[in-house]
């Protein structure tokens, strides 16, 4: 068994791979992407010198073929070198060290929200089907998921920042508390619409899983309702939520960005979209790889961690 | 002798009468629906304004007699705007939802009938595209290629088709084993014929449903493009983009110039989705 | 009325009433179990048998309510609280359910599954002395193999998961348990394993047991006593010995005899028309009233009392006494044997001829579902194939309409090559799909949903070169699968698993083939519908000359309708004769074994026979 979960990463590390390469690929063609000439693209507004041309043909290896190109400068990458940014002329992995403390901060307390909640709440409304309890969390659970988290956002900072005042409207917090005040009304609206699809598929799965023969017969045997919830329903429950757990990664991340947008926190996502608008190739291809990164890596995790959870993948996996 | 409840055959009368039991939260979603169609298509006489009017004069106000729901920072009607807002919230979602989906039945269909390696490449080339963040990557190649209304539809419509033929192969795969199948072939049925006739009508309504599904959540990225400022061009009256020009005007001003795109864009989306998980309920489920 | 409550009476039900909302799912019930006794409650699908079991075991699924009365010594159990239930639950009364594949928690090591029930004994708080417990109990429903305890459900098969679930549901020692279809799910020899242990267990234990079953003959085999329930109503409760000789109700008397026997043919199945009605459809009336031949006004005037006509004997029928005599005569007239079969001359030339077929599927583990079978019909005969499950017998079946190709080997239609369809001129293929047509198994996915029935008979009509007045055709069709014209209107979901049978045999027959194969066609039906299909079969078989390939496990079903058997095992043929030379003398092990496993009931059935 211990061999076979050995093999089973590294079939998953293997499947990894490919998908970093192809994110890698994207990243870097992007700057072929954007219409006209590359060298202009990564000009940028600056002026228009040769000196300025010629350093940007060597860094990027514009003269050599395109697979070269690529291969050289996914070694600066693998070295740390993401380059320097366009528009600030500072290195790319400087800028985004300093934005990411507030990304892995919001992200964090939306994840404790996603999955607190909304686990929470969906068992608690299967539990009590037909209830208050169980009406409320469907019809916020259908309002979650038409809901982005920008929209959600502006109504949050509209209602609790400026009607009522109890949260701030800007910026993000200094020490650790002020920033958990500053993050509450992001955190909520980026955990909002996430939430809804964890809730949705909690109670799904929960409800699914008490009329199964296995809950009747557990019970039938005089096992304690504890028991049952815990190592039956809820056990049994759960493959599915981390099933989906891939996707509430990629909500997170791309909510992330949209939310920081609304609330012009200074992070990672409101830096790529400002680079976007800039067109600063160099500081697009840094945000969108750490993110991908991120992603590909949490996916990597997620899929590890289910082979614990649900032993017929483990062992599907040894047979083959 | 008792025959079960449903005694009438004919498929019109079936699902008449399905309408007819529909929940009142559904048949209020379809009114919202239908408003927001009608707002689409007859903005330019129902609107008071033009929506790209700009009194500077008047700048931002909040609603009065005249401008019903207030004025935007160059004084343009929030009224007028949200109502033409309506169409680039319809179109793009539509030609999203029905162009992945028309594309992912030919793929689901080629995959779970066929199988083999025909299945094997597409199934390999549809998780290879669930594992990239693909939101992501819709936001930094439409902000690459310089934005765009059409653009943000393209690309959002490829990133739509994976997961749609994962979820027609599934409902493929759902009927191929099934006995009228096998009946089928063994009376010696045409390939397409089965695929035609027997398959794609069984699967037509979990098709119908997720086509709704994805409208919603076509909708709420094609907004979010627009609110980054990535899809519509500048100054078009849409929906994501009031959002992001008006934002500054929640905290003074005229905050109905963000709520009100807000809610039409949450109450259009809410409406799809109770759409789709109807359909889905009344006619799988 | 109160049936027999003596003080000696282990559990008593009293009017027990199962209901979901408005609707009746079980009309007032009443009867009784010793101590040590085996009461088997008899139904066919839609009797309320299942619920009925549930509401004595307080696990009814959420929206279904009972009401009366259920005492164990005298203690009341219908309402208990759920914290009350968890005391009785296991020590005194245990359920065991159908299907080994669900029962069992799927992420949960199977011996996890005896050591949680255990876990509570002071006497099993050590650990060490728990896997002892736990082996010991694996020992006792014949696992001896304590390896097994570290397996999870998915790696066991459903005969070893039945074991585990039976040995969990009795780690407690039950004074009651109640099974509900408890070997339903399983290959007959293994059908017969499982009820063994449980009969060793209740003797062991003196527990008393209830058993729900379809299943007759397994009920006489192994009951006490045997109470019928017929949509929701008791009609007849008795011992299993007298019920089983003169039944005292007509449904019970139409229910024994459309059970097909394993020993003997008989010339034609006793089919009641019709089907089951639900409960609430005939609350007010005898339940029976509107298939029964001798209905009277004063049947459906009210709903009759279930009545003692003789000792420990009651019934629901109003007229037992004055037709008891009827019914017995019935029962003479039904188990006449039917004419020997006539042996096939030796030159006959055969229809088809399968020639040393095998079949590999490749995948992540490589399975030969054939290695080398070879087989013949001769025009006009019926073929039997049996076997459990795994042993090939569909494979095959599919093989010959084309549905699979076979991995080597010939197959011979019509002295057509036919073991690949696909590599066929596109004329004899056309003449093959004319020649053989396949009847499957689940009768509710045999039909395209979204047609209609005669939809689904034209293009099969279509197919079969079919000229003439369509309509005119689809109505001849149904009348000859014994149904109406009407039908061609309907939709599958309107029709029940009998009727929407009887379309899928007509869409077969409507390319006029020769030869057809039916795999499991009555498997998924109750007993009194399998009686009307296989009915049809023998006629269709006078009246068009047809040629069968008979696929199932029943040897019962194979008796009435074969005139050659096929026994396989393991994708090999080990055993081919005539149906009276295979079931009354086989000789390989395999072919004894599942003979011994029919449950040794049958006797009662016969014994009527010979009054």
């Amino acid at each position: 068994m211990g061999s076979g979960l050995v093999r089973l990463i590294l079939i998953r590390l293997a499947q990894a791979g490919p998908l970093l390469v192809a994110v890698s690929l994207i990243v870097f063609a992007l700057i072929y992407l954007a219409p006209g000439d590359p060298v202009r693209t990564l000009l940028g507004a600056k002026p228009v010198t040769p000196e300025a041309i010629a350093v940007l043909r060597e860094r990027y290896n514009l003269e050599d073929p395109f697979i070269v190109q690529y291969l050289k400068w996914l070694w600066q990458m693998l070295q740390g070198d993401l380059g320097r940014s366009i528009s600030g002329n500072r290195r790319v992995i400087n800028i985004i060290a300093e934005r990411l403390s507030i990304s892995a901060f919001l992200a964090a307390m939306s994840a404790v929200i996603v999955l607190g909640a909304g686990i929470g709440l969906g068992a608690w409304a299967a539990l009590r089907r037909g209830s208050w309890i169980d009406r409320l969390t469907v019809t916020s659970g259908v309002l979650g998921i038409s809901s982005p988290p920008f929209v959600t956002g502006l109504f949050l900072l509209y209602l609790f920042g400026v009607i009522l005042g109890w949260f701030p409207t800007f910026g993000a917090g200094a020490n650790f508390l002020d920033r958990l005040w500053h993050l509450t009304l992001p955190a909520i609206a980026l955990a909002f619409s996430v939430m809804a699809i964890v809730m949705k598929i909690t109670r799904a799965a929960m409800i699914e899983a008490m009329v199964k023969d296995y809950v009747t017969f557990a019970r039938a045997r005089g096992l304690s309702a504890r028991r049952v919830l815990l190592q039956y329903v809820l056990r049994n429950a759960l493959i599915p939520v981390i099933t989906a757990a891939g996707l509430v990664i990629v909500s997170l991340v791309a909510g992330s960005i949209y939310v920081e947008v609304t609330f012009a926190l200074p992070g990672l996502g409101t830096l790529m979209v400002d680079a976007v608008s800039k067109r600063d190739i160099p500081l697009i291809q840094g945000t969108t790889l750490v993110f991908s990164l991120f992603v590909v890596v949490a996916n990597l995790l997620i899929d590890i961690l289910y082979t614990f959870i649900d032993p017929r993948i483990r062992f599907e996996g040894v047979k083959s | 002798m008792t025959l079960p409840e449903a005694i009438d055959a004919h498929p019109v009368r079936r699902v008449s009468r399905r309408l007819a039991q529909m929940p009142l939260l559904v048949a209020l979603a379809f009114v919202v629906v239908c408003v927001v169609v009608m707002c689409a298509v007859l903005a330019p006489w129902i609107a008071p304004y033009d929506p790209s009017l700009q009194r500077l004069d008047v700048g931002v106000s909040l609603p009065s007699s005249d401008l019903i729901l207030g004025t935007d920072t160059l004084g343009r009607d929030i009224l007028s705007r949200s109502i033409h807002g309506a169409s680039t919230a319809l179109v793009g979602p539509m030609v999203i939802a029905a162009g992945a989906f028309a594309i992912a039945t030919i793929l689901g269909l080629l995959a779970g009938y066929l199988g083999g390696w025909i299945d094997t490449l597409i199934m390999r080339w549809v998780d290879f595209m669930h594992g990239l963040p693909s939101t992501l990557i819709v936001i930094v190649v439409v902000g690459v290629i310089g934005g765009g209304y059409w653009v943000a539809v393209a690309v959002l419509l490829i990133a739509f088709v994976p997961s749609d033929t994962r979820i027609v192969r599934s409902a493929v795969l759902e009927q191929r084993p099934r006995p009228y199948i096998d009946a089928a072939r063994s009376l010696g049925i045409s390939k397409p014929r089965i695929l035609l006739v027997h398959i794609i009508p069984n699967i037509l309504p979990i098709i119908v449903a997720y086509v709704a599904i994805d409208f919603a959540f076509a909708l709420v990225n094609l907004a979010g493009l627009s609110f980054l400022g990535l899809g519509v061009e500048p100054g078009t009256a849409d929906w994501g983009r009031m959002l992001s020009e008006n934002r500054n005007l929640l905290l003074g001003g005229n905050p109905l110039g963000t709520l009100v795109p807000a809610s039409a864009m949450i109450l259009t989306a809410i409406s799809m989705n109770l759409i789709g998980d109807w359909l889905f309920e009344e006619f799988i489920g | 009325m109160t049936l027999a409550s003596a003080t000696e009476d282990f559990l008593t039900v009293q009017d027990l009433a199962v209901s979901s909302g408005h609707l009746v799912i079980t009309m007032p019930t009443s009867f009784h179990v010793a101590r040590g006794e085996t009461l088997a409650i008899v139904g066919e699908s839609g009797s309320g048998k299942s619920l009925t079991a549930k509401a004595i075991a307080g696990l009814l699924p959420p929206g279904v309510i009972a009401k009366g009365s259920v005492k164990l010594e005298g203690c009341e159990l219908n309402g208990l609280s759920e914290r009350d239930w968890q005391r009785l639950r296991g020590r005194r009364v245990s359920m065991l359910l159908q299907d080994p594949f669900t029962m069992l928690n799927p992420v949960m090591r199977a011996g996890r599954h005896l050591d949680e029930v255990l876990r509570d004994d002071p006497m099993f708080h050590d650990r060490k002395a728990r896997r002892a417990e736990v082996e010991r109990r694996l020992a006792e429903v014949g696992i001896n193999n304590p390896a097994v305890a570290d397996h999870f459900p998915f790696q066991l098969s459903g005969g070893m998961s039945q074991r585990i679930a039976l040995a969990s549901s009795l780690a407690r020692d039950p004074e009651i348990l109640i099974a509900d279809e408890p070997s339903t799910a399983l290959d007959v020899t293994t059908q017969a394993e499982i009820m063994q242990l449980l009969k060793r267990a209740q003797a062991q234990r003196g527990m008393s047991l209830i058993l729900i079953t379809h299943d007759l003959r397994l009920a006489f085999s192994i009951c006490d006593r045997v109470l019928v329930l017929y949509a929701g109503s008791v009609v007849e409760i008795g011992r299993a010995g007298d019920l089983g000789s003169g039944p005292f109700h007509p449904y019970s008397a139409g229910l024994l005899l459309s059970e097909p026997s394993a020993t003997r043919r008989v010339k034609r199945l006793v089919a009641m028309p019709g089907r089951v009605p639900v409960a609430h459809a005939v609350v007010g009336q005898c339940a029976f009233a509107d298939r029964c031949d001798w209905v009277e006004e004063r049947c459906r005037a009210a709903r009759p009392a279930l009545e003692q006509r003789a000792p420990g004997r009651f019934t629901r029928c109003l007229r037992q006494p004055e037709i008891q005599g009827e019914l017995d005569a019935l029962r003479h007239a039904a188990l006449e044997v039917a004419p020997a079969i006539l042996a096939r001359p030796a030159n006959e030339r055969p229809a088809i001829k399968v020639d040393a077929i095998t079949k590999v599927f490749a995948g992540k583990t490589t399975t030969h579902a054939l290695k080398g079978v070879s087989l013949h019909i001769a025009p006009g005969e019926s073929v039997g194939l049996v076997g459990e499950s795994g042993s090939g017998k569909s494979t095959l079946g599919r093989c010959l309409v084309g549905l699979e190709t076979p991995t080597t080997g010939k197959i011979e239609i019509d002295g057509i090559d036919a073991h690949d369809f696909e590599a066929l001129q596109p004329d004899d293929r056309a003449y093959l799909r004319r020649t053989v047509q396949m009847v499957f198994q689940d009768p509710y996915s045999t039909l395209n949903p979204r047609h209609s029935v005669g939809k689904t008979l034209a293009e099969s009509l279509r197919v079969g070169q079919f000229s003439g007045d369509m309509n005119v055709t689809i109505a001849r069709l149904l009348t000859e699968v014994g149904l109406t014209a009407d039908y061609a209107k309907m939709r599958p979901a309107q029709l029940s698993g009998g009727e929407r049978q009887r379309i899928a045999i007509a869409r077969a027959l409507a390319v006029s083939p020769r030869l057809l194969v039916c795999d499991e066609p009555v498997s998924a039906l109750d007993v009194s519908v399998q009686a009307q299909v296989l009915n049809l079969f023998k006629d269709l078989k006078t009246a068009r000359g047809l040629s069968f390939l008979f696929i199932t496990h029943d040897l019962a079903v194979v008796r009435q309708i074969a005139d050659r058997i096929v026994v396989l095992y393991l994708g090999e043929v080990v055993e081919e004769g005539s149906v009276d030379q295979v079931l009354s003398e086989p000789q390989h092990p395999y072919t004894k074994r599942l003979i011994a496993s029919i449950p040794a009931s049958t006797k009662h059935i016969q014994g009527a026979a010979e009054l």
